[in-house]
């Protein structure tokens, strides 16, 4: 069983929300005062979906509506990142579409939005994007197959085809590693690493050989350390978090998962969670003691409810153990000790760590 | 009911004979034509679906020729909304659960149904619940406190809130079950402003008069202070009145010299009023009047404040008095304590308040739900009520001890979440109730009413987008017909978004129905397939091991595959050849791609000089290659056969070659044969390239 963070080390605020929260994000901010959160919504009662900013106060406690924009359908995936004196937001939608939206970075408020309309990059698909950081390229992909490099300007925006696999490979997941390299994930546990300077598709494929012990999924979400861009951290079906080292290509180091069962070397292997892996992040509260070798501690986000910390060799950490679906979280760049996450019942919840 | 279009372009609906009940809505819809036909559908939630088409018109610019129009049914609960009731849907999920597996438990030890401190756990419950009800966080009270103020509240209080809590006083809480009439009053305290609503009452009075309080000079002249002093008094809201006396002019610095005598009179009913006997263990912190928790204690008690009371009222005090108001006011006040009935009548509103006041001040020890049923109906003789409130019958049907009226009134007002909730709290105390409401009726089809309750629920959930997951929680409770609904559930279910999909399969994997999993990810499956995403298809057919369908898309993939694989495209091809992993794993005859990848590989390893042997392995060890194959095959390996070397084949791989190709040729003579897209000469240069190879492989042996 995993241990337990107790109410001591935490605390956990809960906002009712009262519609549906596809995604959260932290928006990144120069302000030493204000704390502000991005949420996707989806009102089922109007049919109407948003990118709402709210802005968080832990004193006295506060959780205030500050401005939206309405979207023209649900989001599917929401990155935010900083640019100059600017917060971007981007965004796609269940459509297709892709919008990125600018906000002023110290009072939040919402100024323009740019946007490339549907069916340019994607057909109606589900699709997933990543802000590079500090940057303004953004990479999108989609289960049609379809990978993409959309470029920001202030007023305008450029995009390209990077690679187009006709729906025979479709992507769920996207991380950037370097300015010219990202990695991809997929169905069946696949990961892609692709490099701009050699186009025509991905260079190197994760080849693990799950059929063996494995009992295939799908990569929900990846993540990359900007100290070790080598190491490609994937969360998914099935309880799984592996990494994936472009060095040791044919040997995954699985961090958790109910799929590695009986496993050569892989029996060791405690998994916080037995369904869906929704999110995974580099938990940024690095403890000194971390040695290089290992993988550093991540955080996941799961459909069973769990928001926890695992760390290779370690028993994993609860940190929240909910009645329904965690299905995305954040943790603040500047503030590492806090983290939003939306919960399936219409709710967002903070968790500030001490 | 046929619909006909009216002159003004609304629909009526009509039927033969009058019919009362029927009401007509009128419906805007726009359509500037006359309308011809009209198409009704179920929507989501409880919303109708309303299509409507113009008569057809010659000329193009009439306006629209049809429009769809959402109706939502029924108004809904006016002091919660859909969101909101949602939220207390998400929120009664763990406790409802909670107490589901504690039965369960304690069923699975012992073999009767009912044990003795199951009530603890139902008031567990029924606590977990009750704090979901709660209405909207009024703002904080201010931080300097109005001396003004007489009623503060701190929450908005709802009727569902004041049903649960009632329910939970009559079933549940055994523990208070002694001062039954005290948890009343309490009650009434909380909830006394519902009832504004359809009747006037003692809350209502005092609002009003607090609202004015800034424009009356001498409040003891105003008989309205008075009066609704006694109400207040009456109820036991001893606080507001002590308050309220305190508010009095007498107590004012400049008038203190002269009215000495008419304020120690006011100060002594206020000094009675907060010293007030209570049967009960403790109030709330700060609340006046001393609690006794057990009957002799509180009889001693009460028998000398009434006796104080007496003296005070034949004290000869009050003929000096010479403010009248005050002395009527206060002598008033002081026969409210004493329990005269007719000052109770004219000081209570309506048939609660009067209830209530007779509790407190007539009959303290009242116990038993009969006694306090005949004495609500006293109180219903003597204030007839005026009209109904939601919870006037419910009040009713606990106090007559009739579970079929309490289950009707909750339902009726407050809906099947009430109804699958509260029928906990019925059944916690009582084995007549559990009897009635767990029996298996032949009318309800078999089921018993907890389960028909419980289901018409889960169907509530089930129609909305955002509460369907929970309504397995409530399904798998319902033991004769949950799970034939939870399976039509999961079925009904979109496959067409990936995150709902997978979170209908973990709900299939948390009940352990594989063979739903299974039929949603081969449905899943055929939906990504058919709309282009190929990989998406073939990855679900695999999960659901459905061989068939992948034998079938795999004969539909290798017509691609001959067409497009050829060299740079293949690139494309790799991750769904990954994909598909080795052949341990059902991928239909989609293996084959995997190895013609693999000889794919080889080849261009021999063509850029490295070792032939791969490749030779490739081309002869493939027994499942499909016919079609066989020649592109054949065709890609022309260098391996002209080796340069030594023959690369031995005599025997070449005759097996060459019956193959004869195979192939017999096989173009039959109809539905698929012509490889090669060049002309490709079959000649083949046969010759394999009999060179024969040729040098016979003398090289």
């Amino acid at each position: 069983m995993a241990a337990t963070a107790n109410s001591e080390t935490s605390q956990i605020h809960r906002f009712h929300q009262y519609k549906y929260v596809d995604a959260v994000r932290w928006l990144p901010v120069l302000s030493a005062f204000n704390r502000f959160a991005v949420l996707a919504t989806s009102d089922f009662d109007s049919n109407l979906s948003f990118i709402e900013i709210h802005s968080f106060k832990p004193n006295p406690l506060s959780f205030d509506f500050q401005s939206s924009w309405t979207s023209p359908s649900p989001i599917s995936s929401l990155k935010a990142s900083q640019f100059l004196q600017n917060s971007i937001i981007a965004a796609t939608t269940s459509s297709g579409s892709l919008h990125f939206l600018f906000a002023d970075s110290t009072d939040a408020t919402l100024q323009s939005e740019v946007s490339v309309p549907e069916n340019e990059l994607h057909s109606v698909s589900e699709t997933c994007i990543d802000l590079m950081d500090g940057g303004v390229e953004c990479v999108t992909v989609g289960d049609d197959g379809k990978v993409n490099l959309v470029t920001v300007g202030n007023s305008n925006l450029n995009y390209r085809r990077l690679f187009d696999s006709g729906g025979l490979v479709s992507y769920t997941a996207v991380k950037w590693a370097s300015p010219v390299e990202f990695a991809t994930g997929g169905y069946g546990f696949g990961l892609h690493w692709w490099d701009q300077r050699k186009p025509g598709g991905p260079v190197s494929q994760f080849k693990g050989n799950w059929d063996k012990n494995l009992n295939s999924g799908i990569v929900h979400s990846i993540d990359i350390h900007p100290s070790r861009k080598h190491t490609c951290l994937a969360g998914g079906s099935l309880g799984t978090v592996l990494a994936w080292d472009l060095r040791w290509q044919q040997q995954p180091i699985i961090l958790s998962g109910t799929g590695a069962g009986d496993g050569a070397g892989n029996s060791a292997v405690q998994s916080i969670s037995e369904s869906e892996v929704w999110e995974v992040q580099y938990d940024r509260c690095i403890k000194s003691n971390t040695s290089s070798t290992r993988i550093l501690p991540a955080m996941i986000c799961s459909e069973d409810g769990i928001l926890g910390v695992i760390e290779q060799g370690e028993e994993p950490i609860e940190l929240l153990a909910e009645p329904c679906a965690i299905n995305s979280f954040d943790i603040d760049q500047h503030n590492p000790l806090d983290v939003i996450c939306s919960l399936e019942w219409e709710s967002v919840a903070i968790l500030t760590r001490q | 009911m046929s619909p006909d279009a009216v002159g003004n372009g609304a629909l009526i609906p009509f039927s033969g004979e009058t019919n009362d009940s029927l009401a007509v809505y009128p419906l805007h819809h726009g359509l500037a034509r006359p309308i011809s036909r009209v198409a009704l559908s179920w929507s989501r939630g409880n919303s109708l679906r309303v299509s409507l088409f113009a008569e057809p018109s010659g000329s193009f610019d009439t306006g629209d020729g049809a429009k769809v129009i959402e109706v939502k049914l029924g108004g809904g609960d006016p002091e919660i909304d859909d969101a909101d009731w949602r939220r207390i849907a998400y929120g009664s999920v763990a406790p409802f659960a909670l107490l589901q597996s504690r039965r369960n438990s304690l069923s699975a030890l012992s073999k009767s149904s009912y044990h003795l401190d199951w009530w603890e756990h139902v008031l567990q419950y029924s606590k977990d619940i009750s704090s979901l009800l709660t209405g909207p966080k009024l703002a904080p009270n201010p931080i300097i406190e109005d001396p003004n103020e007489i009623v503060t509240k701190n929450e908005e209080p709802t009727c569902l809130k004041a049903a649960w809590e009632l329910m939970e006083i009559f079933y549940v809480d055994k523990q208070s079950q002694a001062w039954l009439p005290e948890k009343l009053v309490d009650w009434l305290a909380d909830y006394d402003s519902l009832f504004t609503s359809t009747q006037e009452t003692i809350h209502g009075k005092l609002v009003d008069f607090q609202n004015d309080l800034v424009n009356i000079q001498v409040i003891e002249d105003d008989p309205r202070y008075w009066e609704v002093m006694s109400s207040a008094l009456s109820v036991g809201w001893l606080d507001i009145v002590v308050k309220m006396l305190r508010l009095h002019g007498s107590y004012q610095i400049d008038q203190l010299s002269k009215r000495e005598l008419e304020n120690g009179l006011v100060e002594a009913v206020a000094v009675l009023i907060s010293k007030m006997p209570r049967l009960r263990p403790e109030s709330a912190a700060g609340n006046l009047g001393e609690c006794f928790k057990s009957k002799p204690d509180f009889t001693k008690a009460w028998e000398k404040w009434r006796s104080q009371i007496t003296k005070l009222d034949c004290s000869p005090y009050w003929i000096q008095c010479d403010n009248q108001q005050t002395r009527e006011g206060l002598r008033n006040m002081l026969q409210v304590m004493l329990g005269n009935t007719e000052n109770l009548c004219t000081a209570s509103c309506y048939w609660i308040e009067l209830y209530v006041s007779h509790f407190l001040y007539i009959r303290p020890f009242t116990t038993g739900i009969e006694s306090m049923y005949n004495l609500a109906q006293k109180c219903i003789q003597l204030k007839t009520p005026t009209g109904t409130h939601r919870l006037t019958g419910l009040m009713i049907g606990i106090l007559a001890e009739n579970t079929e009226v309490v289950i009707a009134e909750i339902s009726r007002e407050f809906g099947p979440w009430m109804v699958a909730h509260a029928v906990e709290l019925l059944t916690s105390g009582s084995e007549e109730a559990e009897i009635l409401l767990h029996d298996e009726r032949y009318n309800l089809g078999g089921i018993s009413m907890v389960e028909l309750h419980r289901l018409a629920y889960a169907q509530v959930l089930s129609s909305h987008a955002l509460t369907w997951q929970i309504a397995p929680i409530y399904l798998t409770s319902c033991m004769k017909q949950g799970m034939g609904l939870l399976e039509n559930l999961l079925y009904r279910q979109s496959v067409q978004h990936n995150n709902l999909l997978l979170k209908n399969i973990e709900i299939c994997r948390l009940y352990e129905l594989d063979h739903i999993s299974s039929n949603i990810m081969k449905v899943a499956g055929v939906y990504h397939w058919k709309h282009g995403r190929k990989g998406a298809g073939v990855f679900w057919l695999q999960q659901s091991q459905d061989t068939n369908c992948l034998d079938r898309i795999a004969q539909q993939l290798f017509d691609s595959v001959g067409k497009s694989i050829s060299d740079e495209s293949f690139k494309q091809w790799e991750g769904l050849i990954e994909l598909l992993g080795s052949e341990s794993k059902p991928a239909g005859g989609l293996e084959f791609l995997h190895k013609y990848r693999d000889f794919k590989k080889s080849l261009q390893m021999v063509y850029s000089g490295k070792s032939t042997d791969a490749a030779r392995q490739a081309l002869m060890k493939n027994p499942s290659t499909p016919q079609r194959f066989w020649l592109p095959l054949l065709f890609d390996s022309l260098k391996l056969l002209n080796w340069k070397d030594s023959p690369l084949l031995s005599v025997s791989e070449t005759n097996l070659l060459l019956n193959k190709l004869q195979e192939l040729s017999l096989a173009r003579q039959r109809p539905h044969f698929t012509e490889p897209n090669l060049p002309p000469q490709a079959l000649s240069s083949i046969r010759l390239a394999l009999a060179t190879n024969l040729g040098r492989a016979i003398l090289d042996e």
